[in-house]
């Protein structure tokens, strides 16, 4: 208001704004990852399956907001843009950084957000069918299989989760291994943007619109799994 | 949205880690469960099993009938342990990792019927199992499986029930 304090205010115009990588639904569908993954392991291991149920038709929601984001979301989040051939992938494992976008996934990030989502998703389907009626818990779609498909299902609900934190353990140690070469991956996964950087755009504004139609579309799905899905109209 | 330094984030993703893990560890049941229970599980594992044996053959279109004859046998003899397997201070009340309700030591004779009505059942089918007739082996398979649901419904814990 007053001239008295010009200097500050002409810093804080020399400073280039930071530049957005990540919007913010992504980084919430992010972050309930860990949140989720976790619980679901715990609800299993103590037999407390209504809560198990309840979480896993959320995180199912989550993936298919996700998956539906990778369409209609902003750059970073678009399969379109990260998912690359083996050659940009070899390229980028050379060394060469052009292999990938300025902002966003590596070539080789690319593929392991691919795999961890598909993943999940994988896990999430087999519980949809697992259990048996005459042992308690059952998934929502358990009753649109028979007994004997419905017991491999569920052995490998069991197992497939060990492949998840298999590859969940190779996640956080990649993102170790690029911190320990000074390259922090989480401040941007966390708060959205990275320092501006010559010659770096970051994504454009959230598109809020198709974040609400992709929430409601996602959520929708869920609930309709969830009482076993009933044939519509 | 503003930057946010990573050590400092690590450092408490740490902390509630490691505060998530040590209550994580003391809300399941503590004591270590006496022989009888694990006995009592792994027989009803092994009814479960059988019944899922029976059910599986079922959805083929020519069923081993002998199979299900031998597995209708092996849940009969072990529907007939069930009464021996539930001895005093072993409900979900008294700390264990078991779904065994009160109800069991509330309503002893309905839950020695409930036992007896399995083994009924049970015999029922291994008979009519000898007979080849898929339809009629069909129906008391699901007639057996309500005398699983009954005993259930009462006497054992159901986390969607509460
Ligand atoms: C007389 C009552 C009764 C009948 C009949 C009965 N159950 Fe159970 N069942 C129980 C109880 C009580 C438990 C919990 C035992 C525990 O946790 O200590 C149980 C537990 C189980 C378990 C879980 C075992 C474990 O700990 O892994 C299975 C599987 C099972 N029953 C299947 C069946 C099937 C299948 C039938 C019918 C063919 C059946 N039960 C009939 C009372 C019964
Ligand atoms: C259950 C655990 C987790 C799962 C399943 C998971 C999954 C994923 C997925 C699918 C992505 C891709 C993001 C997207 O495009 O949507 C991703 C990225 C990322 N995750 Fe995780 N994550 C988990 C835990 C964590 C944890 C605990 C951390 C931090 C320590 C973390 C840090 C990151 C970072 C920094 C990225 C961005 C990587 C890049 O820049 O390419 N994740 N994660």
């Amino acid at each position: 208001m007053s001239d008295t304090q010009p200097p500050l205010a002409a810093r804080y115009r020399a400073t280039p704004p930071d530049v957005s990588v990540w919007d913010p639904l992504l980084r919430l569908t992010h972050w309930s990852f860990p949140l989720l993954i976790p619980a679901l392991w715990w609800t299993a291991e103590n037999h407390k399956y209504a809560l198990h149920k309840r979480l896993g038709l959320v995180l199912l929601g989550l993936l298919v907001f996700r998956l539906l984001w990778g369409f209609f979301g902003p750059e970073t989040a678009r399969f379109a843009q990260f998912v690359k051939g083996p050659k940009a992938v070899l390229a980028y494992l050379r060394g060469d950084r052009s292999a990938g976008p300025a902002v966003g996934h590596s070539p080789l990030g690319g593929w392991s957000t691919l795999v961890l989502l598909l993943a999940m998703l994988a896990q999430v389907s087999l519980g949809l069918f697992a259990g048996d009626p005459f042992d308690g818990a059952t998934g929502p779609l358990n009753g649109l299989v028979g007994a004997r498909l419905a017991d491999t299902i569920t052995e490998l609900h069991e197992t497939l989760f060990w492949a998840i934190a298999g590859l969940i353990g190779l996640h956080l140690a990649a993102i170790c291994f690029y911190a320990a070469k000074g390259d922090d991956l989480l401040s941007p996964m966390v708060g959205g943007a990275i320092p501006p950087a010559e010659g770096v755009t970051g994504i454009g504004p959230t598109p809020w619109v198709r974040g609400v139609l992709a929430c409601g579309l996602a959520a929708g799905l869920a609930l309709w799994v969830a009482y076993g899905a009933p044939p519509i109209s | 949205m503003s930057r946010l330094p990573a050590p400092r984030l690590l450092l408490s993703a740490m902390l509630v880690c490691g505060l998530a893990a040590c209550s994580g560890g003391d809300s399941a049941p503590t004591k270590e469960p006496p022989p009888i229970i694990k006995e009592r599980q792994a027989n009803f594992k092994a009814i479960g099993g059988a019944f899922k044996a029976v059910r599986g053959e079922l959805e083929s279109d020519a069923p081993d009938f002998a199979l299900i004859a031998a597995k209708a046998n092996d849940i009969n003899a072990r529907a007939q342990q069930i009464p021996n397997h539930f001895p005093a201070l072993t409900s979900t009340e008294d700390d264990y990792d078991t779904e065994a309700l009160p109800a069991i030591w509330k309503k002893p004779e309905e839950f020695k019927a409930a036992a007896a009505k399995l083994a009924d059942e049970s015999a029922k089918l291994a008979t009519l199992a000898g007979g080849g007739d898929k339809e009629a082996v069909g129906a008391q398979a699901m007639a057996m499986g309500g005398a699983c649901k009954g005993c259930h419904d009462q006497f054992r814990f159901d986390d969607e029930k509460k």
